[in-house]
């Protein structure tokens, strides 16, 4: 009796911080999904119900298709590619026997700037007429003439890629080296008395211990990346002709470009739908893991 | 829609005295029977140094005449206030009064967002407007912005490097083409840059230039968009074609501030822009300042009549969702007080173009050393002069634009709505 009065009060306590949380969490996403069944436009009050009718058209576009596509591309090569950086960076700072505390805060500084100064500076840094690393690379004739990194078709998504890793591995590389703190020296020294390799230490120790943090950290990234605007948006604006353009860009554009928050709201709302299905697949596969450390 | 008033010289006098006294009344300072109140928010998208600040000072003297009214003045870009004042309508969220685009101000009469401001106008003198410019605001008869100021686009080019190769200046598209190869130098100089980034509508307004020497229109008489024309397939040809021989690669991204900058720091032989270009020449590069100079754009024969490609007359507006509407007109008044007016003007020389007649004319306008080398040349130009429209700091950029102003070929009348001179809605490359 006692457990279930002290119980109510408990829940009256909290309840004032659920109801704010929940309303911050639910209202947006609801009134996405509200408005992704109205033909809503951003600056008039009165709309009407579609129906299925914004998704029907979303899923007819061209644009659309190539936005998705641009996103598993911009999601997959930045994830794993800070999961790699970060990783390696980690390791080689959990080597340096001194100064690592120096090269641990150089490595981290790309994550301590926002976004809008990274995108301008790397932007001014790659100016194909005053840029300072396309005259280098002209001035030392490894290039023939400046190139222009954030317009060729062949370059720029692999240099916005770049600068998405380059932004976002120290993230990766912190929390592995935590994690690696705890690996117990005396298992590496029983390894190598049993004669285990390098690549056999870091596989079947250091692994086991920094697996459910990487996992973690996957997921997290996926979807922050995922659902990421500014950065792509500052660097590129998502051109040239689309090729830089993601969801969350292509959404940016028929909302505030267009007007058409109904449209807009039904890209958010397969977007999160999307990334639901995949949050749901890479928690089941975290779980697996912790349950079952060897598998 | 548009009115036109014409007043014998009496009636203006008479009209300008009882502006003045009611200017007075209005803002008349403390010590009359002071019944304007209230807090003001202005967003004001007059991001630079010299503009600002005057905003701020203008908004302090109001202050100090009114005690009861605070002003607080939010500056944003162009590009943050059209997403600004776009989520703020569906949030209730706007200002009291703001600058506006001219496209956005359609939007925003559309939407029944403006407060009236016929009052203001007829106080300031409504004939001292251009009626074009109180046009694009006007709606049912009704007027819903007041210009502040004007720019028009013109052909801005590098005077030294046409020199040396002993070049003219180009009057028509396919001498440009010839200058602009000949002056490339990549990557010191590019002829020209073709912005066609798609965060603004600099391509668009490039176009545009284009069609409209051709006597075409991006936008048909039904309101629609219109690529397909003959004229407008050889502009998007004959700017693919520059792109691809004298522009830098990376100006497929490029919006009007990375187009401008280069200009600013002597990378193009060849721009276009309004009259801010001296400003910002002058700031970068000063020591090109003098080698700079611009002529009306580009026409398709050597024989046809100068056209304006573009003018965009830049505005305030009240809110209608405003609480303290006389105090937000009365503020919106007291900006345009001939000597504080011509302050504002000055705060970026050649750049902002009166908005008011009978302000050009003015000793105190011609006090700065831009507007004079603006006179002085266009008085040799009218006299024969054939070297282009400016030799010291830049022409008058409206050069291109209201005084060679031909009827049927400047503007489009979209039915049924607003007088429209550009390339139709949305979002433009403000300044």
């Amino acid at each position: 009796m006692k457990d279930r009065s002290s119980n109510i009060a408990g829940f009256w306590f909290v309840l004032p911080a659920m109801l704010v949380v929940g309303a911050l969490l639910l209202y947006p996403v609801l009134s996405s999904i509200f408005f992704s069944f109205t033909n809503r436009n951003l600056l008039k009050a009165v709309y009407g119900f579609v129906g299925f009718q914004n998704f029907a058209s979303i899923l007819q576009s061209r644009d659309f298709w190539n936005a998705f596509a641009n996103s598993m591309k911009w999601t997959a090569g930045s994830v794993l590619g800070q999961l790699v950086v970060g990783m390696l960076a980690a390791l080689a700072l959990e080597k340096i026997p001194r100064f690592s505390g120096v090269f641990r805060t150089l490595l981290i500084i790309p994550w301590a700037f926002p976004a809008i100064v990274i995108a301008f500076s790397w932007r001014w840094i790659l100016n194909d007429v005053y840029g300072f690393l396309p005259k280098l690379l002209n001035a030392i004739q490894i290039t023939d003439g400046n190139i222009s990194f954030l317009a060729d078709p062949q370059l720029v998504f692999g240099v916005a890629l770049a600068i998405n890793i380059w932004f976002g591995a120290p993230l990766f590389m912190i929390n592995i080296l935590a994690a690696l703190k705890t690996v117990p020296s005396d298992q590496y020294e029983a390894a190598k008395i049993d004669g285990a390799s390098g690549f056999q230490r870091f596989w079947f120790i250091t692994m086991p211990h920094v697996r459910r943090v990487i996992g973690l950290l996957l997921i997290l990234r996926t979807i922050w990346v995922f659902n990421n605007f500014e950065l792509l948006f500052l660097i590129t604006g998502g051109g040239p002709a689309g090729m830089t353009t993601t969801l969350p860009i292509y959404a940016y554009r028929t909302g505030w470009g267009l007007r058409q928050l109904g449209m807009a709201s039904a890209i958010t709302v397969l977007l999160l739908l999307f990334l639901l299905i995949l949050a749901a697949f890479a928690f089941r596969l975290v779980s697996r893991w912790e349950r079952n450390p060897t598998k | 829609m548009q009115r036109n008033l014409h007043y014998p010289n009496r009636t203006l006098k008479a009209l300008a005295l009882s502006s003045a006294l009611a200017l007075g009344a209005l803002t008349g300072g403390a010590s009359a029977q002071d019944d304007l109140s209230g807090n003001l928010v202005f967003w004001s998208s007059f991001t630079q140094g010299p503009r600002a600040e005057y905003m701020q000072r203008m908004a302090d003297k109001f202050t100090a005449e009114h005690p009861n009214v605070k002003i607080a003045i939010e500056t944003f870009s162009w590009a943050e206030f059209n997403t600004k004042w776009t989520t703020g309508i569906a949030a209730g969220q706007v200002p009291d009064i703001s600058t506006a685009l001219p496209n956005q101000v359609v939007e925003m009469i559309d939407i029944g967002a403006l407060a009236p401001v016929d009052d203001v106008i007829d106080t300031i003198g409504r004939d001292r407007f251009y009626q074009a410019s109180l046009g694009e605001g006007q709606k049912d008869g009704a007027s819903y912005s007041i210009p502040v100021y004007s720019h028009a686009q013109v052909m801005w080019y590098r005077k030294d490097l046409l020199d040396a190769k002993g070049i003219a200046v180009p009057t028509t598209w396919a001498e440009l083409k010839d200058a602009a190869i000949a002056l490339n130098n990549a990557p010191d100089t590019y002829g020209v840059s073709v912005p066609l980034g798609t965060n603004d509508r600099m391509g668009t307004r490039y176009l545009n230039f284009y069609v409209r020497s051709a006597g075409g229109t991006l936008i048909d008489a039904s309101g629609r968009a219109d690529l397909t024309s003959p004229a407008a397939i050889d502009g998007i040809n004959y700017w693919v074609d520059l792109y691809k021989t004298v522009s830098p690669e990376g100006s497929i991204n490029y919006n009007v501030l990375d187009q401008a900058t280069l200009f600013y720091q002597g990378k193009t032989a060849f721009d276009f822009n309004s009259g801010f270009h001296i400003g910002g020449v002058k700031s970068n590069t000063p020591d090109i300042l003098d080698d700079i100079a611009a002529a009306p754009l580009p026409r398709l024969n050597a024989d046809d009549p100068v056209y304006g490609g573009e003018t965009s007359n830049i505005a305030l507006v009240a809110w209608a969702v405003g609480k303290n509407q006389p105090a937000a007109k009365a503020f919106l008044q007291s900006l345009y007080e001939d000597a504080e007016y011509i302050n504002f003007l000055h705060s970026v020389p050649g750049g902002m173009l009166p908005a008011l007649s009978g302000i050009s004319d003015q000793p105190a306008y011609l006090a700065n050393d831009t507007p004079q080398a603006v006179r002085e040349q266009r008085s040799r130009d009218r006299s024969g002069d054939p070297a282009g429209l400016c030799h010291r700091h830049g022409n008058r950029p409206e050069g291109s634009g209201r005084p060679h102003h031909q009827p049927g070929r400047h503007r489009t009348d979209v039915p049924g709505h607003h007088s429209q001179r550009h390339t139709g809605g949305g979002r433009r490359a403000g300044r």
